[in-house]
């Protein structure tokens, strides 16, 4: 039997059941709908997630106070609720003199509340050194960044998030020149930062407060040691070996022998990108893997569908034979129907998954103003069409081998 | 062309054995007509199911074409029955959903018959039972009469040696059975093999030869002495 013969009887026999077709299908349609939607956001939030990471800066390295577990990378110990105390000053003076070290910016951070008028809301404010601007990437877009003599001086100006600036303020307003109270202690506000979204570490960085790192440190926490260290490379060197640099320096500093009891953990943007990528990677394939579960159901729904008729039809398949079809014909065109039903509900399911995806899309960056990209990767089509034919094959198989297998006679008898 | 030797079936249900035949032996040659009359169970529409391939023996041996038949595959089979055979049934068994077309074209798609060839041997099938101008009407919008005259035509268009009709007129009225009758006379004037199962003396009479069945055994075989050969004849 010519394949053409197969495609056309199948697309005559589901055409004359319509309704059943697509009720049929159904199944297929939300299944495969569903693992292209989750694979799509997978993607996309998979884009944001490491998007953040990389809006760190470019050839970072992450010095966190605390060792890892066992190498391994491990949230940070101020995000347990544990204060480690041996990131100081004299690391980031060692760090700095180094030739494969371009810059190093500290951070102190703490918790409080901002309020300007009557208007009040809680933020993380963020004790940093002049460069912290343009090693991590924050683009002051009203105003301007504090300078170093700010920073020497123990002056009291900040830098403030562009939601921060509308909470206090009011959309569209320009705080610049304005005092905000951080902790009870004024500021005048020289900046504010154009958007940046959630940054590392799950930190608002659109609602934070920048001040300089001997105001926040020293007057505001009152403490010797800082939340995090990010040293970025020199670009004659490579990265890896920057990284090495900094482990060593940090180890003669704290006089540790064993970098096994390192008590600081060292990873660069590259590793905390693919420990990310990994993750997401994995959780995408988890939803996927669920939605997966719905096209089972389909495939279960589609057996059933043709095993009802392979019973209704028996007559035609005792005609057929009676004319020449052998059983190898008979199982094609039944297993072509259940494939064809698996592929035009992939098909439509690909095409409803890629509006829910760009709905989605709609929605997030129009309404909720994120940076979000539109994904609708082709592993997901290609996964989404291998999937739907393999569902028919599996799930029509069974019923096509029941027509196959009927005798001519007792086919054409049967009433 | 068919030769049959002690040709016997036996249906085994649970612990009873029942013989639907009992060592039937007879030959058909080459352009015969041949009616098979029987009443109800002597096994008439057993013996024809075997002639067509559509069941197997239990036991004794058929030769078609010149071929021992009983070793032969399920697929071989299949190949006999589109390439030698064209079946008319009683009931029709044409497929309602589609059309005139569609369905005499059914045996042409097991032959491999390219698409393009398949246009011609379809409408001259059709014409040959006087129905072209129906061609792609759904068969459901037909008379009994015009679906027989459908399905002879399906049975005509792979050009079978042998023409097997299970009581073709059963289910028609006297006109159409008529029809029916004198399409099948003229399949056998024009060199084809009929083979006919029928309990009607008016119809099994167009045959040169009536094989009458009795409990799976063969009661008589004789030549008819004044075979009908027109429709005319058909109501005498």
């Amino acid at each position: 039997m010519r394949v053409n013969d197969l495609v056309k009887s199948s697309r005559a026999t589901l055409k004359h059941g319509k309704m059943r077709s697509l009720l049929t299908m159904l199944g297929i349609v939300i299944g495969i709908s569903s693992v292209i939607i989750l694979m799509s956001i997978g993607a996309s939030a998979q884009d944001y997630i490491l998007g953040q990471v990389q809006g760190l800066g470019s050839n970072l390295i992450i010095v966190i106070p605390g060792g890892s577990n066992n190498g391994k990378f491990s949230s940070p110990a101020a995000a347990q609720g544990i204060i480690i105390t041996s990131l100081k000053q004299r690391d980031v003076d060692a760090l700095g003199r180094d030739p494969s070290v371009a810059a190093v910016t500290e951070e102190s951070r703490g918790q409080g509340a901002a309020s300007f008028g009557d208007n009040s809301e809680t933020i993380t404010f963020d004790g940093v050194p002049a460069n912290f601007f343009t090693v991590r990437n924050f683009v002051v877009a009203k105003g301007y960044p504090f300078s170093d003599a700010d920073v020497q001086s123990y002056n009291h100006v900040a830098v403030i998030g562009s939601s921060l600036a509308d909470t206090l303020f009011g959309a569209g307003s320009d705080p610049v020149g304005q005092y905000i109270q951080v902790k009870n202690v004024h500021f005048r506000v020289v900046g504010v930062l154009e958007s940046k979204g959630t940054g590392a570490f799950g930190i608002d960085q659109d609602n934070i407060v920048l001040v300089p790192i001997t105001v926040g440190q020293k007057q505001m926490l009152g403490t010797d040691y800082f939340t995090d260290v990010m040293v970025q490379a020199n670009d004659t060197y490579t990265i890896d070996f920057a990284k090495a640099r900094v482990q060593t320096i940090l180890e003669q500093d704290h006089s540790i022998t064993d970098s096994n009891k390192d008590d600081f953990t060292i990873e660069t943007q590259q590793d905390v990108l693919s420990l990310l990528g990994n993750i997401t990677n994995i959780l995408t394939l988890f939803l996927a893997a669920i939605a997966s579960i719905s096209l089972i159901v389909g495939g279960i729904g589609i057996m059933n569908i043709m095993l009802v008729s392979v019973i209704e039809r028996t007559k035609e398949i005792g005609l057929r034979k009676s004319v020449g079809a052998t059983n190898n014909d008979i199982l094609q065109q039944f297993l072509v129907e259940s494939v064809m039903l698996t592929v035009i509900g992939g098909v439509i399911g690909i095409l409803v998954g890629g509006l829910v995806v760009g709905a989605a899309w709609l929605v997030i960056t129009k309404v909720f103003a994120v940076v979000w990209t539109f994904e609708f990767p082709m592993s997901a089509i290609l996964l989404a069409v291998a999937v739907s034919s393999i569902t028919g094959i599996a799930f029509g198989i069974y019923p096509a081998q029941q027509a196959a297998r009927k005798s001519p006679i007792e086919a054409l008898r049967y009433e | 062309m068919i030769e049959v030797k002690d040709l016997r079936k036996d249906y085994v249900d649970a612990e009873e054995v029942t013989s639907a035949l009992r060592g039937v032996s007879f030959t058909i040659n080459k352009g015969d007509f041949v009616s098979i009359m029987g009443p109800s169970g002597s096994g008439k529409s057993t013996l024809v199911q075997i002639l067509s391939f559509l069941d197997r023996p239990t036991g004794g041996s058929y030769t078609f074409l010149g071929e021992k038949t009983d070793g032969m595959t399920d697929a071989e089979l299949a190949h006999i029955r589109n390439k030698s055979i064209g079946f008319v049934f009683q009931s029709f068994n044409l497929l309602t959903r589609l059309t005139v077309y569609e369905n005499v074209e059914i045996p042409l798609i097991y032959s491999d018959v390219a698409p393009s060839a398949r246009k011609k041997l379809i409408e001259d099938a059709v014409r040959s039972v006087g129905l072209d101008e129906k061609l792609y009407v759904e068969t459901a919008k037909l008379s009994g009469g015009q679906k027989q005259r459908i399905a002879i035509a399906r049975a005509l268009v792979n050009d079978p040696d042998i023409i097997f009709a299970d009581e073709p007129t059963g289910n028609l009225d006297s006109v159409s059975g008529a029809q029916v009758m004198s399409i099948l006379d003229g399949l056998n004037h024009s060199g084809r093999t009929v083979i006919l199962v029928t309990h009607e003396t008016a119809t099994a009479e167009f045959a040169d030869r009536i094989i009458r069945l009795r409990d799976g055994a063969i009661e008589s075989d004789e030549a008819v002495k004044n075979p009908r050969h027109s429709k005319e004849q058909f109501f005498k």
